[in-house]
């Protein structure tokens, strides 16, 4: 057909051929068909921004409340891992840059990488590019095109935050700086994602590395911070870049030009990749594997499916352990030097031990969190492989759907609660070996306590994937709840049974003086609830094909 | 010539996919060492009635029994009795097909070693190669080997061969025979009329959720008039052959039709006139095949041509 167009039209067609031809109809198409997808990423950095100015004057009307908010940050280190340093709380918008930029950066950065592997890898594996690629459409199309879409909604998503946010009570210049850095993150992690899209033999691979790159320069950044790392620490990594940025504490802009200048060399490296790769392949391809098989078992199908992530997810919870037990180590320092907890402390409202307990009980909450994502994460990969037909041969062999589902479960919970303990063992030798009077055996004790806790939160993506696989997202409620109940729930003061609701609000600390388990003893029961609805739901239900 | 001993015993079967009825009353029969053609137009529902037969999807009426079990809750005695290849094979993609055959095969409860290694040999597979490396005829082998490799006693085929060359179909086919040969049932669902034709003992075809016949191919032949063609030597008149059907005389070539049963009539008429060449052609199963549709779709808007072989004009 089209050598006939061209014979029709020789003054218009195109010699060679655009390297990026056919790019803007297919942005449209993706656009329409994709952009909704990136609505929750919008939605969620959104709500982060807009409810902090909302909820601030609320819950901190006073001079005194506000001061006792930036005791409470000061007196918990592990806040500072997750949110970065403090800089100023005495404001609606010094409240919001602390509470949103690095979690909003974040959000904006995994819808960012979400869209560049979807149009670009995954539509690859699924044979829909080669459809795409058959078409009038150059070699570099597809992958401008993923980039443009996440490039597009990381701006959405700045202006929508920023607006809504400002349109809420927040400053001007705060709120546009605060809303500059979600897009900037989004944009600099188009361009990782672009570049492991070209490295990864497949789209779960490419996705992991990009999302790992995001894990591992979100706790550093967190960590130097936390711990007060030398100046340089902060240029390294470009998620601190946001950081130095301080919104509503100085308004520094000029960082944001190094972002922009890291997202154009990144793309440029994906467009090199691509333009030296096979389609369908990653920059490394396999070479030929063994003749027979050794894996013979649904459990050791579980585990060889998951195996990479298993791998990952191990190296991950040591890096953890090490992140978080160095800064045990460091706690009596950061006491020491924050005038709001020298305050408290002097008042007599709490010691120095009590600070330290709390501090361990909040930080293998945290573990339990991070590490309940492969658990969620090896359940999905149940309702993947079943969208992909690989369910199918296996159930149609002797192995039942009980058996198969429990295998995976049995990982999943298996997997997430060794790495709590991993994670564990390490800050337990960490702080044992500094002078702040915790040891191994407590480390390791209230570890375990919070392993129940992390299964109710894998136990809700086995309730969702076995009886409601087609809303497989909900599987992540347990993990997003639960984050945001116990990292933003006690500065909010929220009533108890709001709190509740999170898994880890029921882990008792093992330290004290009589430990009530009755709180673990009540998850257990709903966590068996949700195993039990799983089960049943994955036995009834038609296989998807 | 019913009722002996069923391996796959269907009666109406009904399933639908939310509002869509995909099987409306399906009845399904296939006796022991039995090779049973399943054949329909897409769409027809067959893969769905094979995925209520492996216990995949819950039948929504009717009753079906496998093997004397029932497929949606005795799955693990059953499947350990039968192996099943789909139409479109999904391999793990960091697996080499070696490793996936041996995963099935001991999932299923061991296979036959000597038989794999054969299989993989006459099929030329190479066992080393990744999911992901596979093209889909390769694939589809390593389903196909998986499955033969186990010594079961039925065998559940969607469309095994689609992406195969004619080499290896015909390796199947020898495989298939060797198979019914050891006395195992086969279900065999294809778009290849050849190989049914060649396979297949009894034949059931689909549309839209029901069977609309079954039998030997024989029987479903029966009433499907042979074509003759021939070249005379004086032309009869029209009046003189009425043993024929559908007669076009032209000049001294002739076109008819005769009923399988009175070929040896027909031709001693036809000699009469003097024979200078002839064709006979027995109803093929595609010509069958179009006539079932055509029947079916009288209503339908055509744009299709089915002046087929035959010629049938009835
Ligand atoms: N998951 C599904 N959801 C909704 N409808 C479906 C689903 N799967 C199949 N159908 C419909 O059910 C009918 C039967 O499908 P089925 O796959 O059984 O056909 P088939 O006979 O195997 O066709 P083919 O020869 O193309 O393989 C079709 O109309 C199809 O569109
Ligand atoms: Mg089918």
């Amino acid at each position: 057909m089209s050598t006939t167009a061209t014979a029709h039209h020789p003054a218009h067609a195109q010699p060679r051929g655009g390297h990026l031809t056919g790019t803007a109809p297919l942005l449209r198409t993706s656009l329409r068909h994709d952009g909704r997808l990136l609505a929750p990423w919008i939605a969620i950095a959104t709500l982060l921004s807009a409810s902090s100015v909302l909820v601030y004057p609320w819950v901190f009307p006073t001079q005194q409340s506000r001061e006792g908010l930036a005791a409470a940050v000061g007196s918990n280190p592990a806040l500072g891992l997750i949110f970065g340093p403090a800089y100023d709380l005495s404001t609606a918008d010094g409240f919001n840059a602390w509470r949103a930029l690095a979690l909003g950066g974040f959000l904006s950065a995994l819808g960012a990488i979400f869209a560049v592997i979807r149009a670009t890898r995954a539509q690859e594996d699924s044979g829909q590019a080669e459809l795409l690629a058959s078409g009038v459409l150059g070699r570099g199309s597809r992958l401008l095109t993923g980039a443009a879409m996440a490039l597009i909604g990381s701006l959405v998503l700045g202006v929508v935050a920023a607006l809504v946010t400002v349109l809420c009570g927040g400053g001007w210049e705060a709120t546009l700086l605060l809303g500059a850095t979600f897009t900037a993150t989004g944009w600099m992690f188009t361009g990782v994602a672009a570049v492991t899209a070209q490295l990864g033999a497949d789209a779960r691979t490419a996705s992991s590395m990009a999302v790992g790159t995001l894990g591992v320069l979100f706790v550093l950044r967190g960590f130097a911070y936390s711990v007060d790392a030398p100046g340089w620490t902060s240029w390294v990594n470009p998620l601190s870049w946001m950081t130095e940025t301080r919104p509503a504490s100085g308004n520094t802009w000029w960082p944001l030009s190094l972002a922009v200048v890291l997202t154009l060399v990144l793309l440029a490296v994906a467009f090199t990749l691509q333009a030296r790769r096979d389609f369908g392949q990653g920059t490394i391809t396999p070479g030929p594997g063994p003749a027979r098989g050794k894996d013979t078992t649904a459990w050791r199908l579980a585990v060889r499916l998951n195996r990479g992530p298993l791998v990952t997810w191990a190296l991950a919870s040591l890096m953890l352990g090490v992140v978080f037990g160095y800064l045990a180590t460091s706690i009596t320092d950061i006491f020491g030097a924050d005038p709001a907890v020298q305050q408290i402390l002097a008042a007599g409202a709490t010691s120095p031990d009590e600070l330290t307990s709390a501090f361990v009980v909040t930080i293998l909450s945290l573990v339990g969190i991070i590490a309940a994502v492969p658990g969620v994460q090896i359940m999905l990969k149940v309702r993947s492989e079943e969208t992909v037909d690989r369910v199918e041969p296996i159930l149609a062999t002797a192995v039942s759907r009980t058996r198969y589902y429990a295998r995976h479960v049995l990982l999943a919970l298996g997997a997430s609660s060794l790495y709590v303990l991993v994670a564990g063992a390490v800050i337990g030798w960490l702080a044992g070996t500094a002078d702040i009077g915790v040891g191994v055996g407590d480390v390791l004790r209230q570890a375990v306590a919070t392993v129940p806790a992390v299964w109710t939160v894998v136990a809700v993506s086995v309730a969702v994937v076995g009886a409601r696989p087609a809303v497989a997202l909900v599987a992540w409620v347990g993990v997003l709840v639960s984050f945001l109940l116990t990292l933003l729930g006690p500065t909010f003061g929220l009533d108890d049974w709001v709190l509740g609701i999170s898994p880890f609000w029921h882990v008792p600390d093992v330290s004290a003086a009589d430990v009530d388990l009755t709180g673990l003893g009540w998850i257990s029961l709903v966590t068996v609830g949700f195993l039990l609805v799983g089960f049943v739901g994955f036995r009834r239900r038609d296989l998807a094909r | 010539m019913s009722g002996s001993d069923p391996v796959i015993e269907v009666v109406g079967l009904t399933k639908s996919y939310g509002r869509f009825p995909a099987l409306r009353g399906l009845d399904l029969q296939v006796e022991r060492g039995q090779v049973h053609g399943f054949l329909g137009p897409n769409g027809a529902g067959k893969s769905t009635t094979i995925r209520v037969l492996l216990g995949l999807l819950k039948a929504d009426g009717g009753t079906v029994r496998m093997l004397g079990q029932d497929p949606w809750s005795d799955v693990v005695a059953l499947h350990r009795r039968l192996a099943y290849v789909p139409g479109d094979v999904s391999l793990w993609p960091g697996m080499t097909g070696g490793e996936a055959i041996d995963l099935l095969g001991s999932m299923r409860g061991g296979l036959d070693e000597t038989r794999r290694t054969d299989l993989v040999e006459r099929f030329e597979l190479d066992p080393t190669k990744r999911g992901r490396q596979y093209s889909k005829g390769n694939r589809q082998k390593v389903a196909i080997v998986a499955a033969l490799a186990s010594d079961v006693e039925l065998l559940i085929l969607d469309e095994p061969t689609s992406g195969l060359d004619p080499l290896m179909e015909a390796v199947f086919q020898e495989v298939i025979s060797e198979a019914g040969q050891r006395g195992a049932t086969v279900l065999l669902s294809s778009h290849i009329m050849a190989e049914v034709e060649t396979l297949a003992d009894r034949l059931s075809i689909i549309r839209e959720g029901r069977i609309v016949q079954t039998g030997t191919l024989k029987e479903l032949r029966g009433d499907v008039r042979t074509t003759v063609r021939a070249v005379l030597e004086r032309a009869p008149a029209i009046d003189e052959l009425s043993s024929l059907h559908d007669v076009h005389l032209d000049g001294d070539r002739l076109t008819a039709t005769v009923e399988s049963t009175r070929i040896g009539e027909a031709m001693t008429l036809l000699t009469g006139y003097g024979l200078v060449s002839l064709t006979v052609e027995p109803p093929s199963l595609e010509s069958l095949f179009l006539r079932l549709y055509e029947d079916e779709q009288a209503s339908a808007p055509t744009g299709t041509t089915t002046s087929g072989e035959t010629g049938t004009a009835p």
